[in-house]
């Protein structure tokens, strides 16, 4: 299966280029978000600023979705038209978004209804935008995509699981291509949910390998991969296999190691065992902030480096535990990369790409 | 070339009528409906509910209602497929559902609203009740998780999604269906886009008003021939295709030339290997809604032609959401396996906008192909189709 285009909303900007230019620069302190006014005080986020995109006139076409919606489209178009395949809304393209939470601000807005109108006084918009397929549906509206179109929720593994999907229906010719989304949004109440289960990092800085105890700061964001199961459109990698659970691979060789530890978990240890001493690893979140279906912004960082031959340092090297890190940014060979991720059972995932 | 290596061999259902297959055929014979005010939590609106009446005791779970639904049918599932040890075997499950997915936490939100903060309870609850993990955890499988949020038509695409893995070798076993509860916040959504029905639903009937809520769950044990025969587990049933179409046309009306539909049904049929005179039965979304009735009749009638034995169960069940796909799934293979369906209960009067009527009195069933069909919010549609072996 062939990574053939990448899009992505994040809030560093809009597309590859964006991820490219924050890999070259690194860490930036993310904004604050003003906690409960009961509270007081501000939480750091990486959040996305979509008045900010330059892609108006798709924006309008879904003026009445709500933010993950909006993020999901922009980030699709993005993909598609980074592959630079013409046409391939009359091919058939099947469209997988991974969420964690969904479209949990419309929920909360659709919640404020009943409990300020009353059952009888509800809003129908806001109830169909709370739909967790809403945000799918917008994009095979927004892209007049037909093919099989399946949004699937998890917290462990949501990513990697529509991965391995996606490369069943290529092989049974379901579809000639699949457009592999996540997405998750940011709102105040899963902010106070998150600084309450786990420890915000109060200077915006995710120290991904310091492993326990961690420290996490909020994302959101929205990417996209165009897959294909031929050397079509613009190639980023071949990705050739997806483990969920267990990696059987484990003992593979690889010349990079990216890790999703995020903070996401308040015990990140079991990475440790997953690494080597042999191979140096990186870890983005520091970039695009903790989420659980931050893999895919990891993995669009591989196969970035893979396609443009390039290292790209870790952006914050706090390493107490003495793991190799892949501290200089640099071009390079790079020839495969395992994406490893960890759930909260230490059971592990991991993507394998190769150049 | 039909394809009958994906054997289901167990099935499992709850819902309104009845909390097994064994109850729910016994009450489809005798027409029962068993609908009523909502009791589950209190609301101001009237529109009539299907409600899980007697949920048993054994499987109560605090706050969890979705997943104590969903485990009842699965248990059903793995005793008729005898899959008690999952030990040394690839199993995956693949669930669909609405209501789990979301943190429809209505008290914990009114407390966090005002103080800015409240008990984690509900949240926790949230956190570790995904369908498909907590399932898969609960029973020990082993195998991929997916947890389908595809509004009404999620568990029938759970099944689906089943069949991909099971095709692709990701697993030996799959446990696919869907679950969910009555609500509160989907029962008041509903109602505020002006299609839940004040009386009893009526689905493809003339005076149609749209729709009742529901819930329930149903799953079904699918594998590989090899590994049943292994298991030394014979059985009648396949699932032998699968078809998913987005109409990319609207948020909530589905295309009105059905052409996602339409779409939808050919795959299953190519992959199914069967041509539309095969099919002895479909059980339809037939939701009691104007606009799903009249585009799904419209495509059944083009394709299958206006004879076709038809029916929607949801005048038994209401409409479960992501349940619905699992439970008429189940309903589906049970219906070929007795080889009879029920009356399609709430039909009195023909449509003539729809050329189609959907059986009126239980009906013995010609054929060894039925299909399940779901539509859902977001204009996807999915089908699955099933058969019988022959002389089995």
């Amino acid at each position: 299966m062939k990574i053939s285009g990448i899009g992505m909303i994040f809030t560093r900007g809009l597309g590859i280029g964006s991820l490219e230019q924050a890999l070259q620069i690194g860490w930036q302190k993310p904004g604050e978000v003003p906690a409960h006014p009961a509270i007081g005080g501000a939480l750091p986020a990486y959040l996305v600023d979509l008045t900010a995109t330059p892609v108006k006139a798709l924006l309008k076409k879904v003026r009445r979705s709500d933010s993950l919606s909006k993020m999901s489209v922009v980030a699709a178009s993005d993909a598609l038209a980074n592959s630079g395949i013409e046409n391939i809304a009359g091919k058939k393209l099947g469209i997988i978004i991974a969420t964690a939470f969904g479209p949990h601000v419309t929920t909360f807005d659709f919640l404020d209804d009943i409990l300020d109108h009353g059952d009888a006084a509800v809003s129908p918009t806001t109830f169909s935008n709370s739909v967790h397929n809403a945000a799918a549906s917008y994009v095979a509206m927004s892209l007049n995509i037909k093919g099989p179109t399946l949004t699937i929720t998890q917290f462990q593994f949501s990513f990697q699981a529509a991965l391995q999907l996606a490369q069943a229906w290529l092989n049974q010719a379901r579809c000639d291509y699949v457009l592999v989304g996540a997405v998750d949004q940011y709102g105040d109440v899963l902010g106070y949910v998150s600084d309450h289960k786990l420890t915000t990092a109060k200077d915006g800085r995710i120290k991904p390998f310091t492993f326990k105890p961690t420290c996490q700061v909020p994302g959101e964001g929205a990417a996209f991969f165009l897959l294909s199961a031929g050397n079509e459109g613009n190639v980023y990698c071949d990705m050739n296999a997806v483990h969920t659970g267990d990696d059987p691979d484990r003992a593979k060789v690889v010349d990079i190691n990216i890790i999703d530890a995020d903070g996401m978990l308040p015990d990140e240890s079991a990475y440790q065992s997953a690494l080597s001493a042999d191979v140096p690893t990186a870890a983005y979140s520091p970039l695009f902030g903790s989420m659980m279906i931050g893999s895919a912004f990891n993995l669009a960082s591989g196969a970035l480096m893979l396609k443009q031959q390039m290292r790209y340092a870790t952006p914050v090297q706090d390493n107490p535990h003495g793991i190799r890190l892949l501290t200089e940014t640099g071009s390079g060979s790079v020839a495969s990369i395992r994406c490893i991720g960890i759930n909260c059972y230490a059971e592990r995932s991991a993507l394998y790409l190769r150049r | 070339m039909q394809d009958t290596s994906l054997l289901i061999t167990g099935i499992g259902v709850i819902s309104a009528a009845g909390n097994n297959v064994a109850e729910t055929l016994s009450s489809f014979e005798r027409g029962t409906r068993n609908a009523g005010p909502v009791t589950l939590f209190p609301t101001v609106l009237q529109s009539p509910v299907f409600e899980v009446k007697r949920l048993p005791a054994d499987y109560y779970l605090e706050g969890w209602r979705t997943l104590s639904l969903a485990l009842i049918a699965v248990d059903e599932a793995l005793k008729d497929a005898r899959l008690a040890d999952l030990t040394g075997l690839r199993v995956g499950v693949c669930m669909g559902t609405t209501v789990a997915s979301q943190l429809n936490a209505l008290l914990f939100y009114k407390t966090y609203r005002e103080r800015g903060a409240a008990p984690m309870t509900s949240v926790d609850r949230f956190l570790k009740g995904n369908l498909a993990e907590y399932i898969a955890r609960r029973i020990g499988a082993r195998g991929p998780q997916i947890s389908v949020v595809n509004a009404c038509s999620s568990s029938t695409d759970a099944i689906g999604v089943a069949l991909s893995w099971l095709k692709g070798g990701l697993c030996d076993i799959a446990i696919a269906g869907g679950a969910d509860e009555l609500n509160h916040v989907p029962y008041c959504g509903f109602s505020s886009l002006g299609i839940a029905n004040p009386g009893l639903c009526a689905p493809f009937d003339r005076d149609r008003k749209g729709l009742n809520l529901g819930e329930g769950a149903g799953v079904m044990v699918i594998e590989r021939r090899e590994t049943a025969r292994k298991r030394g587990v014979e059985s009648p049933l396949f699932l032998s295709g699968y078809g998913t179409s987005s109409d990319a046309y609207h948020l909530t009306a589905p295309s009105p030339d059905g052409v996602g539909l339409r779409a939808a049904l050919h795959d299953a049929l190519a992959e199914a290997g069967i041509a539309p005179g095969e099919v002895g039965f479909v059980n339809a979304h037939g939701t009691g809604t104007h606009e799903n009735d009249l585009v799904e009749g419209k495509v059944l009638a083009d394709i299958f032609g206006p004879e076709l034995r038809m029916l929607s169960t949801k005048g038994f069940t209401g409409h479960t959401l992501g349940a619905a796909g699992g439970i008429e799934a189940v309903f589906t293979a049970a219906g070929l396996r007795a080889g009879w369906v029920p009356a399609s209960a709430g039909f009195l009067n023909k449509d003539e906008a729809i050329p189609i009527s959907p059986v009126r009195e239980k009906t013995v069933i010609k054929g060894h192909f039925a299909l399940s069909t779901s539509l859902a919010f977001g204009g996807t549609n999915a089908v699955i189709a099933i058969g019988r072996e022959t002389g089995k």
